[in-house]
């Protein structure tokens, strides 16, 4: 139980807004997701983000399976954002308030008490409180960040081409000035996974636990 | 409206939980417990499931946000079962790979989800699923959208030719060439199965059997 898998962190945030200016955010999404990468730009510079989406929940579209459920009866729509992105909280927030400050106002900007990107303080502040946290969540590559993945691809597709165009009538000397330039190219793909630095005190005291709660599995059960 | 992004697809759902209770426990609070006591990563069901990049479950109490004598205070009738996940390829198939991998799971968290007592098969909780789908309205990949086993293949192979770059530089050329030509039929490039990284991998692979096959 825990918002940290590995490399990644796992954020919730549900915020209400007006029913009609939700109505206005949906138009503002979908106007973002025809005139991408303009608007999403600021996203992909930042890096550090496996996978983000926005989802508008109607105040009548509540899911209700059947008339023994009760009905809601909301005065506002709500906006779930959830993110899948590597680094600690503070480093996500401070990120997108420095890179992004008019992206955020554009995407919460009807939401209620929203208090802008900028100064920070608030932001954190309505961030957190109106944030919910994971009961369990899973990340298929732990020790990897969103930029291992991309990385990773370029590198192997490159590869696979290198060795494919090696032919047997080369020498030794023309393979290794090809491996050197292979290198060269290909020196932003190479580097070292693993286990994430520990972000917090929390974080630390969780993989602390981890650790004894292995160390004690693993002992013979006379021991245990 | 934007559930895709290219091959990669954002699944969004509110489960509604049963209003009751069981040995005097809310059954919200017990599926919160199922739920937090799932194993992570690579004992994870969803490491089971194809195709899953990431998926979280969580419940939702009730909405909130910082009130004030200016705004409207809404509480929610019925607490919700939240799942989400991000993976490659179409919803149905996703779906089914989920039941069919990980359906004991499945039972288990969502016993108390209203209506869930109807599911009794593959096609019945994926038409489930889908009534308590809401649509994403932008879904940002930030990542590839390729199948996991690529993603994962790729990994081992970054993990892998680092360790060889660092480990041959000095060698002849002669050397370097074969150990090269040895690595590539290792590492079987072209293979997107195996050798690879497994889903939830918590440690870096050992390259040991590698070197030594």
């Amino acid at each position: 139980m825990s918002n940290v898998a590995g490399k990644a962190y796992g954020m919730n945030v549900l915020t209400p807004l007006r029913w009609w200016t939700a109505l206005w955010q949906k138009l503002i999404f979908w106007v973002v997701v025809k005139t991408f990468p303009y608007f999403l730009k600021g996203l992909l510079t930042l890096s550090l983000i496996h996978y983000a989406r926005w989802t508008i929940i109607n105040r009548w579209s509540f899911p209700r399976l059947d008339k023994t459920q009760p009905k809601e009866t909301l005065t506002y729509s709500y906006m779930l954002f959830e993110s899948n992105f590597n680094g600690s909280w503070d480093q996500y927030i401070d990120s997108f308030s420095f890179a992004i400050p008019g992206g955020l106002d554009m995407f919460w900007r009807w939401n209620i008490k929203y208090p802008k990107s900028i100064p920070l303080h608030d932001f954190y502040h309505y961030i957190r409180f109106n944030q919910i946290e994971c009961d369990h969540y899973y990340n298929a590559y732990p020790l990897a960040s969103a930029n291992d993945v991309k990385s990773a691809k370029r590198l192997t597709g490159n590869l696979r081409s290198f060795a494919d165009s090696l032919t047997d009538n080369m020498t030794d000397e023309a393979f290794m000035d090809a491996y050197r330039q292979f290198l060269a190219d290909n020196q932003h793909a190479l580097g070292s996974m693993g286990d994430s630095p520990l972000m917090s005190t929390s974080h630390q005291l969780v993989q602390h636990h981890k650790q004894v709660n292995t160390a004690h599995e693993k002992q013979p059960e006379e021991e245990a | 409206m934007a559930n895709t992004f290219g091959n990669s697809y954002g699944l969004t759902t509110l489960c509604p939980i049963i209003n009751g209770r069981h040995n005097n426990t809310a059954l919200d609070k017990i599926t919160r417990r199922r739920i937090q006591l799932l194993k992570e990563n690579s004992a994870s069901p969803f490491a089971r499931i194809p195709n899953t990049y990431f998926a979280r479950l969580f419940i939702l109490n009730d909405v909130f946000f910082e009130q004030g004598n200016d705004v409207a205070r809404d509480h929610l009738k019925s607490k919700y079962l939240v799942f989400t996940s991000n993976f490659h390829g179409d919803l149905d198939t996703y779906l089914s790979g989920m039941w069919q991998h990980a359906e004991a799971e499945i039972r288990h968290i969502w016993q108390h989800a209203v209506a869930f007592n109807n599911v009794q098969n593959e096609k019945d909780f994926i038409a489930y699923i889908k009534k308590c789908q809401l649509t994403t309205s932008l879904f940002f990949n930030g990542s590839t959208d390729d199948t996991l086993q690529d993603q994962l293949k790729s990994l081992y192979i970054k993990q892998a030719f680092t360790e060889f770059a660092l480990t041959h530089q000095g060698k002849t050329a002669a050397q370097l060439r074969a150990a090269f030509n040895q690595f590539i039929r290792q590492v079987d490039i072209h293979n997107p199965v195996s050798p690879a990284w497994s889903p939830g991998q918590e440690t870096l692979s050992d390259l040991n059997p590698l070197q030594q096959r």
